[in-house]
């Protein structure tokens, strides 16, 4: 006799949807016959260390812009595809109408069904092994950046799924759903930092043309930082440059910070130190390494592990047997490392440590022991371990218990403020710049290479990450996918315009109408998306906007950022953008009204002060009028100003604008008709 | 005849026409500002400032910092080379900015060596709570000036007249701005803007810094406000923090539209045209994109078996952010024991033996204990022991009262001194006591916030001086037992060490001699007896010298290109002048301390001072080696002739502007500071050998001088008393690094780091604008070099209040003395020229 109640029976049937999304490949993009159009991938400038730019034209008008580096020798010393971004550019040679859209970084892939499966498993912190083949599909994208807020959505649904059905479904639904979805995060987080450490050196490295411009790559750079952030989909656009330099400082701080803390505690401890660098010289890691010769010399000495973590070098007998890898360095009187031949270089055996990232908050984060495999997964998995357990098994939770919030809050306090080394965030971000270090560095001898790189895999928890040589292999059948996809009528080309047929939803559709939508977006998993058919009018109007869109962004921060335009910006640019609404003011609100009076305070350009008026008065709204007002009735600037907006004013209440009653009012007793 | 005119008529237009002459020739002398905003930017280096401001904006098309261009560059002047006068470091820095007159504070923390007490001059918090319980008024380096009788530059102005912001030498605290700087951060965004904030991360450090803005902005419409000032430390954090490019030029971004913002509420406010906006820092940084500044500890140094098993006190916390205590922000003194000891193992708590202040990081003043307390206190600790042999026992016992003979008369004299100024401060203490319940009582003729200002005030002082009292008085009864003690019958077992030697103390600063035979335990081999049974003083001993311990240190971990791995660049310290008696010839005497600079054993110098009757000062630099002190206190040195390498690397620099020709003849004689600081300023170290003296001179003030007319006993007491104080926060040691070091152990400062001579950290920044009325000239640039005795009388030549180089009556009033520093008055006459380097010479032909 079934006795499940319809709620119990709805959670089951969300549970098996579930796991059918979780076994399922991702939804493939469904395709429109589009005319095929075999695109010409045009070379840009590569540079010095092997950063090359290859940007593809796609029908419909796109172009997909992919950054290749060159690999480290012992990779074949070949090039790999590492990172793609599409830009859609309309079809039209303006950039001003331009929208950069997904990130694909051809490491990040769609499981297998074996690594679905173990990432499932709570408690399973280890790999499974690598997916052997990309498949033909295109290669899932890594981040759309024109929807940002999408995702926040999507977010939000997942985690009020999880806390309200999936956590009341028993141990076992419970803990799988949260590893699998733990897993997954990490696993796109992780790539999410290989692709703004590619971004960055493509950056500092390409002496070309940058085909990015300042505000493209910053906002490409701060979407995939905000990525980590709940609300980081809402962010205002107009603080996406101010985030991602700040979000840049402080890692480059850390980085420094980290640097300067092993090189201290290696100089204390006797050791060597050495920091290993990607190829435009920022140096994300380093090594540690102990003198054979030291061995004897300091054999039974005091060794202060704080912060380095590993096990004392003077009284370990497995280092006076070590048959593992060495290397003898050079060094002159004043200690520098230089080429053996030098006159007076003193040969030392050495014999390495330890690898630590840093990148990673606070401390040094330990990666790679050489003589003890497990102690940085160790130290990775007590923090797994701590959550799934009081999470999972004595089912605690952060709000739903005092005590245990209290607990952790102050464990957690000691823990980070002393720089302890377990329990800290995760340190998929450092294995996975370590990756692309080891991928794409020269400077590390390829014996030692293809021994951290082994390591690096044992060490590595989360089940649906491949190894580095699989990665390079995917990348390239992904990349060949993706190309194949973009040349395809009914791939990448179709793709672009279902992605602007929901574009141009908010054109088609007033705001409630939008709200009911996005519900049913969500609702449906995302199965579900409304978009307009693309007609020839609706694109020009998706062109338009998107204009205004970057005219209104543009004159938001020129406002934003000084109380005298002239003095700070191009006075010709702030003109422009004032004509390009004043062209289009049928298609503008009273927000922008807003902006246009905020710049025509903030300058004494005439050109742009008359511009700006003259927005005031063709924008057919209220507080467009309201401001016009306002200029009106301010005393303190020229009489000029003032008649100029009284004549718009008079010409607004003949042309029946949209004005307040007692906008109109005021304009009649001062202004007159 | 018509052309012709009567003589009269001729003579009144001769008349006329001079008056006009006249008065267009006092045209910029009778400018002046009626109101001075100051943004006070810490550690802002010229270079960058020219760098940024030099590079356009790809985005924009105007110059990076387009406010600094418009307003300094263009419509203003500013100052090419302006120098700080002795250590790159901020609270000494801006002491000489803020007073303009000779430096009295000479680190960020200072250590009175007999009591321990520190004034920190950089830690905001116990002031603000102190503040919040009407315990103090001002910061402490605020409060040490005004018991110095230097008053500050806002103390020209009224209350009403006046605004300041938070800062080093800051008076009270507007309690008000933090609460409006709380609220306006809320109702000044939209809750959109408060999101994406949120999501980004909340900027806590700017909560104040922006309402001190929109305090300022909204004082600029009230022409009663003469004086503004704004003081941001985020440029100097920055620059500690990280050596990237981005985020300097961002940093300075920050500062640049801060100005735009001030100067356009400036221009709008009704004194826009006799407002004259600064900006000033108070040193440069050293950093550099391709460097981290590396570290090294002299704390884990002293604390070795090598450096002298030190216990060590900071009022710094080692990794600071790395221990939880680091979070309390009410730092006291910071004990880092050593385990490597040799006779004081336990007891850091009583007996630590080395102060360390490494503020700024790219210096570090070091106090090592009186070396003759450490052995009076080694050989009480052998005579408590049983095991002791009757020759060895009776020989310590005589080396023990032979010690105390040979400072008897040093000590004594001292203590009576001290007894008679102490017994003065007592009467003072109880003088100002009685006022203060007074003032306290009676407020009729004052306004109740200014009474109640004036009362903590003058309790803050009276508090300190009875914290002073009772530090000293247990220092001098130590000493006085010490004293009284006699040889026969001498059983250390029946005494306790704490009676004898003062817990807590340094003692009097140590010799030559002794820094380079400091006693820091007993010989391996222990006691040893000499062949006429004394105590063989020498063998008995383990002894350090520093300056070659300090010049030895290497790292083997130098990974950086162009980096040294000596961490140390040269140690300088005080040579008392009758030391170097029987050392010079006639014409090399000095007429006050020299200082020695130790490079290597072979690399030294002294810089010898003397000043003539005009107060001219005139500096030289001699080169010697191997300087040894003696016990009589004497030195003795070997000459040597230039060369490279010499501590502040003078003659291989090819920016000293010295005759090409004969550039060892030049460097040998005396010059006036001005003659110095023309021919070095360009070179490496910049001002060096101005700013050492600067940092070593002793420079009187009325306050200090005992014996200045008319005083009473008790003042005159008390004059010998504070400059006791002065003299006895002076360090043994002031350790200096090699570029691209540090000495900072409270955390890690990669980025870059200032405190040293070189001209990189002591360039700093001085820019001037300002309204038609203010006779500031626009579009200058003043090559000749100034230092920051400049900035105040350049600001009240700028207000007319130092009409004529005369300091007004009302200034007098305010206890304004002669400013020793020069009026930069290049910045309102154009027609001052700059004058000639050094005679015969040309950087700029090499």
């Amino acid at each position: 006799m079934n006795t499940a109640t319809p709620l119990q029976k709805i959670r089951k049937a969300l549970c098996a949807l579930l796991v059918i999304i979780l076994l399922l490949p991702a939804a493939r993009l469904a395709a429109l016959a589009q005319e095929a159009k075999q695109p010409d991938a045009d070379a840009e400038g590569e540079s010095v260390t092997g950063f090359r730019l290859e940007r593809l034209p796609v029908a419909e008008g796109a172009e997909l812009l992919t950054i290749f580096g060159k690999l480290g020798s012992d990779n074949g010393g070949e090039e790999a595809p590492l990172l793609s971004v599409l830009r859609d550019t309309l079809g039209d040679e303006e950039r001003e109408n331009d929208l950069l859209r997904y990130v694909w970084t051809f490491s990040y892939t769609r499981p297998t069904l074996t690594q679905r499966a173990a990432a499932a498993v709570p408690f399973l912190y280890n790999r499974v092994g690598n997916k052997k083949s990309a498949g033909k599909d295109a290669p899932p994208p890594l981040l759309d950046l024109a929807a940002s807020r999408q995702a926040v959505w999507n977010k939000l649904f997942w985690n009020a799924l999880q806390n309200v059905l999936f956590d009341s479904g028993g141990f076992a639904v419970k803990a799988s759903s949260r590893a699998y979805r733990r897993n997954h995060s990490d696993y796109r987080k992780a790539h999410i930092v290989r692709a703004l450490a590619i971004l960055s050196l493509y950056q500092s490295e390409t002496g070309a043309e940058p085909v990015f411009t300042d505000v493209e790559k910053r906002e490409i750079g701060a979407r995939l930082l905000l990525t980590d952030k709940a609300l980081g989909g809402y962010v205002d656009d107009i603080y996406l440059e101010r985030y991602y330099q700040k979000q840049s400082s402080e890692t480059l701080d850390v980085r420094g910070h980290n640097w300067e803390l092993l090189r201290q505690r290696a100089e204390a401890e006797k050791l060597y130190f050495e920091p290993l660098a990607l190829p435009d010289g920022s140096a994300t890691h380093a090594l540690l390494w102990v003198a054979r010769s030291d061995l004897e010399r300091y054999r039974g000495r005091r060794f202060n592990g704080r912060f380095l973590n590993i096990a004392n070098p003077w009284r370990d007998g497995r280092l006076r047997k070590w048959k593992g890898y060495v290397e003898t360095r050079h060094f002159d009187a004043e200690s520098r490392p230089v080429p053996p031949a030098t006159p007076g270089a003193q040969a030392v055996e050495l014999i390495p440590l330890a690898i630590y990232g840093l990148d990673h908050p606070k401390i040094p984060i330990l990666l790679v022991d050489f003589r003890d495999a497990l102690n940085p997964k160790k130290r990775e998995a007590s923090r797994r371990a701590t959550e799934d357990v009081a999470r999972n098994v004595l089912l605690l939770s952060r709000f739903g218990d005092l005590y245990y919030f209290l607990g952790r809050a102050v464990y957690d306090f000691v823990t980070d403020r002393r720089g302890v080394d377990i329990n800290q965030p995760s340190r998929f971000r450092a294995y996975s710049q370590l990756k692309l270090l080891l991928s794409l560095s020269e400077g590390i001898a390829p014996q030692l290479r293809e021994d951290v790189g082994e390591r690096l895999e044992r060490v590595s928890l989360n089940p649906l990450e491949n190894d580095t040589e699989a990665e390079v292999k995917l990348a390239r059948a992904q990349y060949e996918a993706l190309m194949e996809y973009a040349r395809r009528p009914d791939g990448l080309a179709a793709q672009i315009e279902r992605d602007r047929g929901a574009e141009m939803v908010k054109l088609a559709h007033g705001r409630a109408a939008r709200v009911f939508l996005r519900a049913a977006n969500i609702l449906s998993f995302g199965f579900y998306t409304h978009r307009e058919e693309v007609t020839p009018e609706l694109r020009a109007r998706l062109g338009l906007n998107r204009a205004l869109a970057h005219h209104r962004r543009f004159l938001r921060e020129v406002v934003k950022s000084t109380p005298q335009i002239e003095v700070v910006w191009n006075v010709d640019e702030v003109r422009r953008s004032l004509q390009f609404i004043a062209d289009h003011a049928a298609e503008v609100d009273g927000d922008t009204a807003q902006l246009a009076a905020r710049v025509f305070a903030a300058t004494e350009d005439d050109a742009a002060r008359r511009l700006a008026l003259d927005c005031l008065y063709r924008i057919n709204s209220k507080r467009a009028k309201r401001e016009l007002v306002k200029v009106y009735m301010d005393e303190r600037l020229e009489a000029r100003w003032r008649e100029l907006s009284a004549e718009y004013l008079r010409l607004a209440v003949r042309e029946q604008q949209r004005i307040s009653s007692s906008d109109v009012k005021a304009i009649s007793l001062t202004i007159g008709h | 005849m018509g052309n012709r005119q009567h003589p009269s008529g001729k003579l009144g237009k001769a008349i006329t026409v001079a008056v006009i002459l006249g008065l267009l020739a006092s045209a910029p002398a009778m400018a002046q500002a009626r109101r001075v905003v100051v943004i006070k930017v810490d550690g802002l280096p010229y270079r960058m400032v020219e760098r940024f401001v030099h590079e356009t904006d790809p985005r924009t098309g105007k110059s990076r910092l387009p406010w600094m261009k418009r307003l300094f560059y263009d419509q203003g002047t500013r100052l090419a080379n302006f120098y700080v006068r002795g250590m790159s470091l901020s609270a000494p820095s801006w002491n000489l900015l803020d007073t303009g007159q000779h430096l009295q504070i000479k680190g960020n923390v200072e250590y009175d060596r007999y009591t321990l007490y520190s004034y920190d001059y950089l830690n905001f918090f116990p002031f603000f709570l102190n503040n919040a319980l009407s315990r103090r008024e001002d910061m402490p380096s605020a409060e040490l000036l005004d018991e110095l009788g230097i008053p500050l530059l806002i103390d020209a102005y009224g209350e009403n007249e006046r605004f300041q912001s938070y800062q080093l030498n800051q008076r009270g605290v507007g309690w008000l701005t933090l609460q409006k700087a709380l609220t306006n951060r809320f109702t000044s965004r939209s809750p959109r803007e408060l999101l994406d904030e949120w999501t980004m991360g909340l900027d806590a450090r700017g909560l104040p810094l922006e309402q001190f803005e929109r305090e300022i902005v909204g004082r600029l419409d009230d022409p009663a406000y003469r004086y503004l000032d704004y003081y941001t430390t985020e440029f100097d954090h920055a620059t500690h923090h990280n050596r990237d490019r981005d985020t300097h030029l961002r940093a300075l971004q920050n500062v640049d539209a801060l100005i735009g913002r001030i100067w356009t509420a400036i221009e709008r406010s009704p004194l826009a045209d006799e407002t004259a906006l600064v900006v000033v820092s108070d040193h440069g940084t050293n950093t550099d994109e391709r460097v981290y500044s590396q570290g090294y500890s002299l704390i884990e140094l002293l604390r070795s078996a090598a450096g002298g098993g030190h216990h060590v006190l900071t009022k710094r916390r080692p990794l600071m952010d790395y221990s939880i205590k680091g979070a309390y922000p009410f730092v006291p003194l910071i004990t880092t024991t050593s385990k490597e000891s040799y006779y004081l193992k336990d007891e850091s708590a009583d007996y630590p033996t080395a102060l360390l202040d490494f503020d700024g990081n790219e210096r570090a003043s070091i106090h090592l204990r009186d070396s003759d307390l450490n052995l009076l206190h080694i050989l009480f600790q052998q005579l408590a022991r049983k095991d002791l042999s009757p020759q060895v026992r009776q020989a310590a016992n005589r080396a023990f009262f032979a010690t105390v003979e040979r400072r008897r008369a040093e000590w004594e004299k001292m203590l009576a001194e001290m007894r008679e100024e102490l017994g003065a401060l007592r009467r003072e203490i109880d003088r100002q006591s009685a006022m203060l319940a007074v003032l306290k009582s009676n407020g009729a003729t004052r306004s109740e916030s200014r009474r109640n200002r004036e009362s903590v005030r003058l309790a803050a002082r009276v508090s300190f001086w009875q914290t002073q009292e009772r530090g000293y008085a247990e220092y001098i009864g130590a000493l006085s037992r010490l004293l009284a003690l006699r040889g026969e019958g001498f059983d250390p077992r029946r005494l306790k060490v704490e009676e004898l030697i003062p817990r807590r103390s340094m003692g009097d600063g140590n010799t030559i001699h002794q820094l380079q035979n400091y006693v820091v335990g007993v010989a391996a081999g222990g006691l040893a007896l000499a062949g006429d049974g004394s105590l063989d003083m020498e063998k008995s001993f383990r002894r350090v010298d520093y300056f070659s311990l300090l010049g030895r240190i290497t790292v083997r971990n130098n990974v950086q290109k162009g980096i040294a791995n000596r961490p140390v660049d040269f140690v300088a310290v005080r040579v008392p002048r009758e030391a170097l008696a029987g050392a010079l010839n006639a014409d090399e005497l000095p007429d006050q301390d020299a200082i020695w600079l130790y490079g290597a054993g072979d690399r030294q110098a002294l810089i010898l001072a003397r000043q003539a009757q005009s107060g001219e000062l005139s500096l030289r630099y001699l080169p010697i080696a191997y300087l040894t002190g003696q016990a009589d206190g004497a030195v003795r040195f070997q000459r040597i002739g230039w060369k490279e390498s010499l501590p502040l690397k003078l003659w291989e620099d090819e920016k000293l502007r010295a005759p090409e020709s004969d550039r060892a003849r030049w460097l040998n004689e005396w010059h006036t500071e001005l003659e110095w600081l023309r021919a070095a300023h360009e070179t490496e170290y910049a001002n060096a050998i101005i700013g050492l003296h600067e940092q070593f001179a002793r420079h009187p003030t009325a306050s200090l001088d005992a014996a200045r007319p008319g005083l009473s006993q008790d003042e005159r007491l008390l004059a010998r008393f504070r400059a006791r104080q002065r003299r006895l926060v002076e360090a043994d040691l002031l350790i200096l690094a090699n570029n691209h070091w540090n000495f900072d152990v409270r955390g890690f400062n990669p980025g870059g780091n200032h405190g040293s001579f070189f001209r990189v950290s002591t360039h700093s920044t001085l820019m001037f604008v300002g309204g038609e009325n203010t006779g500031i000239r626009r579009g200058a640039v003043i090559e000749e070099p100034y230092d920051s005795l400049s900035f105040v009388p350049t600001i009240f030549r700028l207000t007319g209040q130092l009409p004529n180089g005369e300091i007004t009556p009302a200034l007098w009033q305010d206890g304004f003395r002669q400013f020793p520093g020069r009026i930069i008055e290049e910045l309102f006459d154009p027609a001052k020229q700059t004058p000639p380097p050094v005679a015969g010479s040309s950087a700029d032909n090499r």
